[in-house]
């Protein structure tokens, strides 16, 4: 990270590495704002820009905001270009004063880390963070600018106003925690849990609470969803409502398989068993193909995706529930949690054996099943095929314990078999003590 | 290739002192023996605009780059998580390793898994396929060259002077779409009145070339029109996208190419949408983003200087054609060179020619030690030790490990993949459009017949814009092909495999180059995967016999004025469309799981 | 014949109907379980999820009826006897079972040849019946998780988050449901290899003459050779 110094101090700085004084660039900069045309009157402005911050002016409408790319694949970046209401230059012209971000960013290197280093000074700023914290190697299967990844988001938190976590990715890790997570991933809000606990991050202002925390899952997120959480709370000017994933609950709090429009052919039973078939055509339900709709709670099929032109179910796939997650843990990321998408239920890790519940599960039944049949063949080699065998005159116990005995031998022997045991009847008396006992006892 | 029929352009405020004649080598020297002549390191960290975390270091010598460090700054592990799981799962898992082209993936992935199968798909979903590919690949040429590379050479804040109805005749002259600019100008305007820079925070829009001029050489309304247009490609980015969507059900991310086929049925509804706008997307290629490349690249020719390599070109061929032959994709596969013996002529590639080395890379020395494997026996594991880290002010110590990615060579020579190496092998092999597209652009710029120039930071710009008009073409025919296709009852979309027991690569192109999945999987469980990425091609570091991968070599020789803001170096950069999150990764062990973690500075496992 | 005579009090009329809804109720919540999870035969999908929640309800419902009515309905505390108890007791550890539970082992594992003396339930018996209705309401509270009408309430909620998802309580409640068909078969095995008498007991409320059994001296008393009115009459 850029050391913070006085804005002006770090200008000289710069300056006098260009071999620059001070008054020569005063000078340039009167001759830029002649060159763009601008009156005389802006000249002030425009130094004020140039030489105060490379994010322009500390104050002015817009909220500003950090976009930061960790372990990620850019997608919930590209996926918010996409978005038309309003269309992503709005939003970067007009809504937020976007002063980072690695794939929209103008700048580049130095300069920018120049940005986000007097964003993060001036405060009031939300931070987006799109990718999977790596802790793997201590942290250093991330590095961007010379700088560990966990450093970076630490810092960066330490003064939003909020923050964002884009996509399945920053909630949990994501496919990157997926068994066996090689590098490390963790999701954003459990990294700083942790880390505050350690004593490691604070907060400012936070009175030992953890900045306010969005998680927008879905891999990747939704622009619609970025956009309703971030343009929304600027127009509102309140967090939206969370559950307790931190999640906002009016995305993420029905299943996907409730607002299907194919929910109409589940109910009926009308069902795709084949990719390419008939039966797809028809647009029948994917359930049987896997679809992970039934246990993913997202509004995919009211907001629908790329300008609402579709989404998966309305395509023919399934869905694999990508914003499942719980940014408790790294373990429920939606990758483990659902694969083999194609399949009904995840696979089972066993050591290094991969197998369906269900599998399992008749294995077990078939193997009581073999078990009872082998059972009832002892059961007819051993002749008690007619109605179970004789039973025993008395109990083998309370023959070896005559004292305590709960019961003596019974005085009619009915169809007890008698050479099994060996012992002979016993007496009445012994048959008299016994009922005293019980009657003292009582039946419990 | 009817769209390039360019004019010559006289423009309101005189280009000729800032367009430079064709350049020969000598020119480069003249250009560099003035002004000031900076030494030193130059850094661009992280490099922006890209997809991932890139690092470039250099050492500056009297203004000239005389050594590179290219180091990618993120390890995640895709192949470790495919292991064990499902065929289907690896399309869906592994594409999710890029953003920008989780099509390809899905796609080099899903073909991986119809070998192993062994089996072909049916056509309809060859047509499918196609389609979805082409989209993304209009979506990410358009999106790279107007929103993430254009900001290299177009100043936004600069368009705020321009003239507006100087603006319209510059547009009507340069043969481009005109638009509402005084619309835009006021939006600028408004923009910069409030002061906060928002995307155009610490830019680079200061930085001079050598001589001490701007680099920045467009005239204000040039810049307005570039403004213009860089808004309409974001929504023609998002257009391309809409296409991605409707078939894909979203994109990124794409759900429906799995082995087997497409899970997509197109029925007869969905086809209006898929040509309409294929059709807007096509015109807009054709008469917007064509006349924009060539309007903006006779201001700044000396790129044609820089950027250069060694020149050898690697693609495996994307487009499948009905022979399901590589060679014969619609952008064919092969293997070319400038100037290697044996590959002036193209050849078709080898799979077995490709190796991988991780002497410069943070892999076990202990496993690797320094030889370069073939990617089926890949035997490397990842391992970061302390030692590693350059601390600032320092470049990485001869023969140290500095970068997560891999250095893959082919027939152990250095190769570069992406657009201008696809567009050579077209080229070479004769595809009438392509031929006809880079002999029409180099006449357009008074280079007629100069292939060579192609090598180099402009080339690579340019050649990328050719190759998308090329797929905007291709994907109006395409469309048109599985209208057809329906008609005639042969557009089935998915085949049930016999077996599920086998190996096979896809070996397919993404928008950034040559793309290979390999995977082997016994009773559909897969057992072994492996990626080679295209820009661990181009961004490669070092390999055994210290030669630079092609990224690397490319930077050598640049020019710095500012070695804060090496701009050249950056437009070099990012000539590649460098895909780096994609790109750091690593492969199984072939002799059982070999993960080593090292939780203390010298404790390797 | 070496069985213990089977009388009606051992199962009152209200356990015969409690047991026959709880087969039902379990045989179509297992159909139409296998039938929700994967739907092998089209077209009985509403249908079958309408079963499979009205069956839980009623299994539920018939399982506090049957908790209740242990306390209240009196029956036979062991076989081959008309003395009656309540009911609860049968579920409780008795007398008649006190150190039995190797005898009974190792008279299923053929290491023992006669037929362990007992309660009206001997020990393994009488453990897997009190684990039922635990087990009962494991299934129901994860199906309840599943069903979305109440799978939004906090209880709910937290087991889901608890156990990472809402798969992980499918997988839950479909290994809980297999644990209910592996206990049917052993149950249904079980039963049926002590003859048929207990089964027309348990389904038609048939008597059946066999050894008669003294709950007092825990021990078999004799032999109801039994006049064939006799069952009419009680």
């Amino acid at each position: 990270m850029v050391e913070t110094q006085a804005n002006v101090a770090r200008l000289d700085e710069l300056l006098e590495r260009k071999g620059v004084t001070r008054r020569r660039f005063l000078e340039f900069c009167g001759a830029i704002a002649v060159s763009l045309g601008l009156s005389e009157a802006l000249i002030p402005t425009v130094h004020e820009a140039i030489a105060e911050s490379v994010i322009g002016k500390e104050t002015g409408a817009l909220t500003p905001v950090i976009w930061l790319e960790l372990a990620s694949c850019t997608g919930c970046t590209e996926s918010f270009a996409q978005v038309d209401t309003p269309d992503v230059a709005t939003v970067v012209l007009e809504l937020i004063s976007l002063n980072y971000s690695e794939t929209l960013s103008a700048g580049a290197g130095f300069s920018l880390e120049e940005a986000k280093e007097q964003t993060i000074e001036a405060g009031g700023y939300l931070v987006v963070i799109e990718g999977a914290l790596m802790e793997g190697w201590d942290g250093n299967a991330l590095r961007i600018a010379n700088e560990k990844g966990t450093e970076i988001v630490k810092h960066a938190c330490a003064n939003a106003k909020a923050v964002i976590c884009a996509g399945s990715c920053a909630v949990d890790g994501g496919w990157q925690a997926g068994y066996p997570n090689p590098g490390g991933a963790i999701g954003i809000q459990s990294f700083l849990t942790r880390e505050q606990a350690a004593g490691s991050f604070t907060y400012k202002g936070g009175d030992g609470n953890l900045p306010p925390i969005i998680n927008v899952p879905t891999c990747p997120a939704n622009p619609e969803h970025m956009v309703a959480v971030i343009v929304d709370v600027l127009l509102v000017g309140k967090l939206p409502d969370l559950n307790s994933q931190n999640k906002p609950s009016l995305i993420f709090s029905q299943y996907i398989h409730d607002n299907c429009p194919r929910r109409g052919h589940f109910e009926n039973g009308e069902f795709v068993y084949q990719f390419g078939s008939e039966e797809e055509k028809k647009g029948y339900c994917l359930y049987a193909m896997g679809c992970k709709g039934p246990q993913t709670k997202n509004n995919c099929p009211i907001v629908r995706w790329n300008r609402r032109v579709s989404w998966c179910v309305e395509a023919g796939a399934p869905c694999i529930g990508c914003a499942v997650s719980d940014p408790a843990t790294t373990k429920n990321n939606w990758v483990d949690l659902n694969a083999p998408f194609l399949k009904r239920f995840r696979n089972l890790n066993i050591g290094d054996i991969r197998l369906q519940p269900a599998t399992l599960a008749a294995a077990v039944g078939g193997i009581a099943a073999v078990l009872l049949v082998a059972h009832a063949f002892g059961m007819k080699a051993t002749g008690r095929t007619k109605g179970g065998a004789d039973f025993e005159r008395q109990r083998k116990w309370d023959m070896q314990h005559p004292d305590r005995a709960i019961a003596s031998a019974p005085a009619v022997t009915g169809g007890a078999s008698e050479e099994d045991n060996g012992t002979p009847a016993a007496t009445a008396a012994e048959n008299e003590e016994s009922k005293a006992d019980s009657k003292e006892g009582g039946t419990q | 290739m009817t769209a390039t029929t360019p004019t010559p352009r006289t423009t309101p405020t005189d280009p000729a002192t800032t367009v430079t004649a064709v350049p020969t080598t000598a020119a480069v020297a003249t250009a560099a023996s003035v002004g000031n002549k900076p030494n030193g390191q130059s850094i661009i960290d992280p490099v922006n605009r890209i997809e991932g975390h890139l690092r470039i270091d250099m050492e500056v010598k009297d203004g000239i780059v005389d050594d590179v460090w290219i180091s990618g700054g993120l390890f995640r592990g895709m192949e470790l998580v495919l292991e064990k799981r499902r065929t289907a799962d690896a399309a869906y898992i592994s594409q999710r390793i890029c953003g920008v082209c989780p099509v390809s993936h899905a796609h080099a992935s899903a073909i991986a898994g119809d070998k192993s199968y062994g089996i072909t798909i049916p056509n309809g979903a060859r047509i499918i396929r196609n389609l979805v590919e082409g989209a993304q690949f209009l979506h990410s040429h358009i999106l790279w060259f107007y929103n993430l590379a254009a900001l290299d050479y177009v100043n936004p804040l600069n368009a705020l002077s321009a003239d507006v109805a100087e603006t319209v005749k510059l547009a009507n002259s340069a043969g481009t779409t005109e638009a509402d600019f005084a619309g835009l100008k006021a939006r600028l305007k408004a923009f910069a009145d409030n002061g906060q820079l928002s995307i155009f925070s610490g830019n680079w829009f200061d930085s001079k070339e050598l001589d001490g001029s701007s680099a920045y050489k467009l005239p204000a309304e040039l810049d307005l029109i570039a403004t213009m247009h860089y808004l309409e490609a974001l929504e023609m980015q998002a257009t391309a996208s809409e296409i991605s969507g409707i078939i894909g059900g979203k994109m990124p991310h794409i759900m429906t190419s799995i082995p087997g086929g497409s899970a997509f049925v197109p029925t007869e509804e969905k086809l209006d949408d898929l040509l309409f706008r294929a059709i807007k997307l096509r015109d807009w290629v054709k008469n917007t983003m064509i006349p924009d490349t060539l309007a903006i690249v006779p201001f700044y020719m000396d790129e044609f200087n820089y950027g250069g390599n060694a020149g050898n070109y690697i693609a495996w061929g994307v487009f499948e054609a009905p022979s399901f032959k590589p060679e014969e994709r619609y952008l064919p596969g092969g293997v070319w060179s400038f100037k290697e013996p044996g590959y002036q002529q193209v050849q078709n590639w080898d799979e077995e020619l490709i190796t991988e080395s991780t002497i410069h890379s943070f892999y076990d020395p202990a496993i690797d030690n320094g030889t370069p494997i073939k990617p089926r026996q890949g035997i490397t594991a990842p391992l970061y030790k302390d030692e590693y880290m350059v601390p600032n002010g320092q470049h990485p110590a001869q023969g140290a490990r500095y970068t997560w990615d891999k250095a893959p060579r082919y027939d152990n020579k250095v190769f570069e993949a992406g657009g201008l190496a696809r567009l050579l092998v077209a080229y070479n092999r004769k595809v009438p459009e392509i031929v006809e597209g880079i002999d029409n652009v180099l006449k357009a710029l008074g280079a007629e017949g100069r292939v060579e120039l192609l090598n180099s930071t402009m080339g690579r710009t340019g050649a990328r814009n050719i190759e998308t008009l090329y797929v905007a073409t291709k994907m109006v025919d395409w469309v048109n092909e599985l209208i057809e296709a329906i008609k005639g009852g042969n557009a089935a979309t998915f085949i049930e495999p016999a077996t599920r027991t086998g190996e096979g690569a896809g070996m397919w192109e993404a928008p950034r180059g040559a793309l290979y999945h390999y995977m082997k999987i016994k009773d559909d469980l897969i057992e072994k995967y492996q990626i080679i990425i295209p820009s661990s091609w181009n961004i490669s570091p070092r390999d055994g016999d210290d030669r630079h991968g092609p990224m690397e070599e490319s930077l050598l020789g640049c020019p710095v004025e500012d070695v804060a803001k090496p701009i050249h170096a950056l437009r070099a950069v990012h000539s590649f469309d460098p895909c780096v999150a994609c790109a750091v990764h690593v492969s199984e062990p072939a002799t059982g799981r070999k993960f080593s973690v090292v939780t203390n500075p010298w404790g390797v496992k | 014949m070496a069985h213990l005579a089977h009388y009606r009090q051992a199962h009152p009329i209200t356990f015969v109907i409690t047991h026959w809804v709880n087969l039902i109720c379990m045989v179509m919540l297992v159909l139409t379980g296998f039938i929700i999870h994967y739907p092998f035969i089209p077209g009985v999908m509403g249908a079958a999820r309408g079963v499979h929640i009205c069956c839980a309800f009623v299994i539920l419902l018939n399982l506090i009826y049957r908790i209740v009515a242990a306390f209240f309905v009196k029956s036979a505390p062991t076989g081959g006897t008309r003395e009656v108890e309540k009911d609860i007791k049968s579920f409780l550890p008795q007398k008649d079972n006190r150190h039995q539970l190797g005898a009974w082992i190792k008279y299923y594992l053929f290491l023992k040849k006669d037929h362990p003396l007992g309660a009206k339930y001997g020990v393994p018996q009488k453990l897997t019946y009190d684990a039922i209705p635990l087990l009962l309401l494991c299934i129901a509270f994860t199906g309840f998780c599943l069903w979305v009408p109440t799978s939004n309430a906090p209880l709910f909620v937290g087991f889901t988050d608890l156990v990472g998802g809402i798969m992980n309580v499918r997988i839950i409640h479909y290994f809980l449901m297999w644990v209910f068909i592996i206990f049917i078969m052993l149950h249904a095995y079980l039963a049926s290899i002590e003859g048929l008498a207990p089964l027309r007991m348990m389904f038609r409320w048939k008597e059946h003459k066999g050894l008669v059994y003294s709950p007092e001296s825990h021990t078999i008393v004799g032999e109801d050779k039994g006049e064939e009115d006799n069952k009419e009459k009680s």
